[in-house]
């Protein structure tokens, strides 16, 4: 038989509210049925949604509203019954300060990485809000789709810039930004790489950025000359004024113009600026205003009249990518724009300026925010129910004297506020502690501003409301369903201390996203020791490598030769272990190019690296004539260059500029770069003059001395360069950075959710025991030994720990040794047997502890006194 | 004697009396609507009903729930004696009508 459209039935309750329309729905109801069999069930329905229709806005069901408006029962959540509901809370809470402790910790822990990732994105989606003109400031995108690839840039032709300026009149300035500029400044003898863009002098017209000397709109004006964050201002000259100086980079002398205050808030991310002429003076044949093909890296900012309609820049944006598609013909080209505080986050856009905050890893973030808060969720509904047999007593009581179920659900979802509450002023506090690291980790977030303001504060209340109702509301159902009669006579059902099918499901999740997490540090921490280890394929040991700068660079390695405890040196223009930069062009057959990186070396680089040949020798490398240069390829460059059917014997190829090389020597791949980059194709070239490192291998018992003299050695050949010793495998352990940010990120999140497993482990631990009190003390009165009952106590938990344990290690050995090792680090160990059963075994302490802890108080306990429990 | 009865009011009041025992508002309406050819709708005759109460013409109580009805109660309607006045006054005006008329209202 079917039933009445629910939706209309619903709506009609919640319309009658208090009313009493009983009689009504039932006349409704009685009357589809009859419908059903006689006009079928269509009709029915509608006839029946006609009828809810016609008695909602009836004299009938007002009048009957009016009344029961007076009735005696009927009374909306006062302040006075929240005023005892916060009483009757605080009470509980104080009553069981275990519970209450523990499900504190618990959401504390789990909601301080949410607030984490609700400060990152509340204050990205904010970013650029301070600039006067934001909503006059428009972004120039371009869409380009071709054969080989369909995406949107954020960059866009290098011609646009002034073009667009020039051609229509309703754009009052635009900015043109090239990204890329990182010059090394020599300075008291230190080299520092800042990380800066080329700007045109509209820069800070157009943008509000607050600038602290100079003149805002001159200061981009000139060839060679600079801006200055506030923070390299500092570390440049301390507290000198830097308006006028002169700085040294490899690009030639810049002048200081002018000094900014450190960026906060903005998709940009630079700490020095410099003039858009002095990229033109760099790049004298580059003619920039007419270059309609490339579009990377080139980022155009237009700044319209006031009152101009987006329309208007519509419009002359597809004009100007009809113009773009001319010089594009094979490609389609359009040309979009995007209102400043839009810029970030962005769903996909590729070659975007500055940190390029996207929306999926903002998400991303979120979920795992949300994966360790939910078990600590999970955790207070469990421990809740739970203890059902506690509170039921007072239900049955609010529900005699009459508590009606909404107002009962209300109690427990504001009691489960209170407690969120309590608990967010915890997450605050570890909040602050992990914000540092945690951006640091990030990387270039400084920008971000996370400090506690206004929106943020309202952001973390919501978001804090929420996780109480999400938290109270299971609560809040169970107990206002229980059966007033049942709870006063004490027959709760539960009572057996045994744990239903679904909590047993959330303890297993819990403890597989704990084993998860600690497997993943164990894992990436292998990875850290193999990459020390395990040799790239050359000899890191025992080498000093040193910038050899301005210095003669053949004397330097002769006096340093000399030293007793130097038992080699030779030089390279880049540190093995270390990234290389860029890739050259060569051909093999005058007609296909291949990338290749290449390499220069000094003598004796291959035997004191220990490098492996594969065919022919080293020695002849030097011997390179004017017309040959002899060269030494990697395997890898081999088989690059096989596919391109070279006759079997030719060795000779052309690099971009021209240099004709011959092949002598074939070297076993080995890693030249760190572990997470492919083996590319590489040439290795002979040349001291372009080498910029020496390599010292040592043999000392006193390092620290050998250094002192090699510095004094330095200094006899040239006082004016600065002597720097690293030892290479120190460099190379920088390199590996970014290991080191995935097990700190991999040890946070492990440890939150082994702290939430174990609190929820104890809590449920403790409320059996606690609720099968009376059982052992009888069992202990009839004879049973402690270990019997421990293993009584145990077993249950200890089976989830195992389910648990059989799901996380298939799961966790295919994500990380198949997928996420694979991106991390391409030719790393993979995921051990040991890492695997360390993990396990940690975990299991960690449970047993927490078993063992709350076990041993009831199975120790003296039996006569536990009787007269409950 | 409060209020003035109208026909429609009459009508229903009838249709109570016809009904006896068994006049909810479902029987009620369908009554109506078979006996007097009308298309009556359900808010209207609950809003008639309450009019009626108001008035002190009917009474209702509550009956058992029955499973027809999706487990709800029927609300029962009785007429008071005031309504057996009324109507007892309304066909005496008209039988005094119908007695004196001068014009022939039979039809053959």
């Amino acid at each position: 038989m079917p039933s009445p459209p629910r939706f209309a039935q619903q709506l009609f309750k919640w319309w009658c509210k208090k009313a009493d329309a009983d009689d009504l729905l039932g006349d409704m109801e009685e009357y589809f049925r009859y419908n059903v069999s006689k006009k079928g069930k269509l009709r029915a329905q509608m006839i029946y949604i006609k009828q809810v229709l016609s008695l909602s806005f009836s004299y009938a069901l007002k009048k009957r509203k009016r009344s029961a408006s007076y009735s005696n029962f009927y009374s909306q959540n006062s302040i006075a019954m929240l005023n005892n509901y916060f009483k009757i809370a605080l009470r509980n809470f104080s009553k069981h300060k275990l519970f209450t402790s523990l499900n504190i910790l618990g959401l504390a822990l789990g909601m301080s990485i949410c607030l984490l990732a609700l400060s990152i994105t509340v204050s990205i989606y904010r970013s650029d809000e301070f600039h006067e003109k934001k909503d006059r400031i428009y972004q120039v995108n371009t869409y380009i789709a071709d054969d080989s690839e369909d995406k949107t840039y954020a960059s866009t032709f290098n011609a646009v810039g002034d073009y667009m300026e020039g051609k229509y009149p309703f754009i009052e300035r635009s900015v043109k930004i090239k990204s890329g500029f990182r010059p090394e400044f020599i300075h008291h003898g230190n080299p520092m790489r800042f990380h800066g863009y080329f700007a045109n002098e509209s820069f800070f017209d157009v943008f509000s950025f607050p600038i602290i000397s100079g003149n805002p709109s001159t200061a981009l004006q000139e060839p060679y000359s600079m801006v200055l964050t506030e923070s390299v201002a500092k570390k440049l000259f301390k507290n000198e004024d830097p308006i006028g100086k002169v700085l040294e980079t490899e690009y030639g002398s810049f002048n200081v113009t002018g000094v900014m205050e450190d960026l906060k808030q903005t998709h940009f991310y630079f700490e020095i600026l410099t003039s858009y002429s002095t990229y033109e003076q760099l790049e004298p044949n580059s003619t920039l205003n007419s270059d309609w093909e490339n579009y990377r890296n080139n980022y155009v900012y237009l700044l319209l009249n006031p009152n101009t309609a987006k329309r208007t820049l519509t419009e002359s944006l597809t004009q100007v990518s009809e113009q773009a598609i001319e010089f594009n013909p094979n490609r389609t080209i359009e040309l979009q724009s995007i209102i400043l505080e839009d810029v970030v986050p962005r769903w996909n856009v590729s070659n975007a300026l500055g940190i390029g905050w996207d929306q999926p890893s903002l998400m991303f973030f979120m979920f795992i925010g949300l994966l360790i808060l939910l078990p600590a969720v999970f955790n207070y509904i469990n421990l809740s129910i739970a203890r059902a047999l506690k509170r039921a007593r007072e239900i049955g009581v609010r529900k005699v004297v009459g508590a009606e179920k909404n107002q009962i659900k209300m109690q427990f979802i504001v009691e489960t506020i209170l407690l969120t509450f309590l608990s967010l002023v915890g997450s605050i506090f570890i909040f602050i502690e992990i914000r540092n690291e945690f951006l640091e980790m990030v990387g270039s977030a400084s920008v971000l501003d996370t400090s506690l303001n206004f929106t943020l504060v309202s952001v973390f209340i919501l978001f804090t409301l929420l996780v109480g109702v999400l938290a109270g509301i299971f609560p809040a159902l169970y107990f206002s369903r229980l059966n007033p009669i049942h709870t006063l006579k004490g027959e709760i059902t539960n009572r057996s201390g045994s744990i239903s099918g679904m909590k047993k499901g959330l303890f297993v999740f819990q403890f597989f996203l704990s084993l998860f997490f600690i497997i993943g540090v164990s894992a990436i921490a292998k990875q850290y020791r193999y990459v020390f280890n395990n040799n790239h394929g050359f000899e890191s040991d025992n080498v000093l490598a040193i910038p050899l700068r301005d210095i003669d660079k053949q004397v330097a390695i002769n006096e340093l030769k000399n030293h007793p405890d130097v038992k080699a040196v030779t030089t390279s223009s880049n540190l093995p272990g270390i990234f290389l930069s860029g890739t050259e062009e060569m051909t093999p057959n005058d007609l296909d190019t291949i990338n290749v990186s290449q390499v220069f070396i000094g003598e004796n680089f291959i035997e004191n690296m220990k490098v492996k040949l594969a065919w022919g020798e080293s020695e002849s490398l030097s011997k390179s004539t004017q017309n040959e240069e002899l060269v030494l390829v990697n395997e890898q460059f081999m088989r690059s260059v096989a596919v391109f059917n070279l006759q079997k014997d030719s060795l000779t190829f052309t690099l971009a500029d021209g240099t004709k090389c011959r092949i002598v020597g074939i070297m076993e791949d080995f890693n030249f770069e760190p572990l997470s980059e492919l083996i590319d194709p590489l040439v290795f070239r002979h040349s001291l003059e372009e080498s910029n490192y020496a390599l010292l291998t040592i043999n000392s018992p006193d390092i620290k001395k050998t250094i002192d003299d090699l510095d004094d050695i330095w200094s006899s050949v040239d006082q004016k360069v600065n002597f720097e010793a690293t030892f290479l495998n120190d460099e190379i352990e920088t390199a590996y950075f970014f290991l080191t940010a995935q097990i700190k990120i991999f040890g946070f999140l492990s440890t939150f959710a082994i702290s939430i497993a174990c609190l929820g482990l104890l809590g449920m631990v403790s409320y059996t025991t606690e609720n099968r009190t009376k059982e052992i003390a009888i069992r202990k009165i009839m004879g049973a030994s402690s270990n019997g009952l421990y293993f009584l106590l145990t077993k249950d938990f200890i089976k989830l720990i195992v389910i648990s344990a059989i799901i996380a290690i298939p799961f966790s050995y295919v994500f990380y040794d198949m997928v996420f090792l694979h991106f991390l680090i391409r030719y790393g160990s993979g995921l051990g047997i040991i890492e695997v059963l360390l993990s396990i075994i940690f975990l299991f302490l960690i449970g047993f502890v927490t078993i063992y802890w709350q076990t041993s108080q009831v199975a120790n306990a003296n039996p006569a006194g536990n009787l007269r429990y409950e | 004697m409060k209020g003035y009865l109208g026909e429609f009011e009459e009508l229903v009041l009838l249709t109570i009396a016809n009904l006896g025992q068994e006049a909810y508002g479902l029987a009620i309406l369908r009554d109506i609507n078979e006996r007097a050819k009308r298309n009556l709708s359900i808010g209207a005759m609950h809003s008639t009903l309450t009019r009626l109460e108001e008035k002190g013409f009917i009474t209702s109580y509550q009956g058992e729930p029955t499973k027809e009805r999706g487990g709800r109660r029927k609300r029962y309607f009785e007429l008071t004696s005031n309504a057996i006045t009324s109507l007892n006054e309304m066909k005496s005006l008209r039988d005094q009508l119908w007695a004196n008329t001068k014009v022939e209202l039979s039809i053959k």
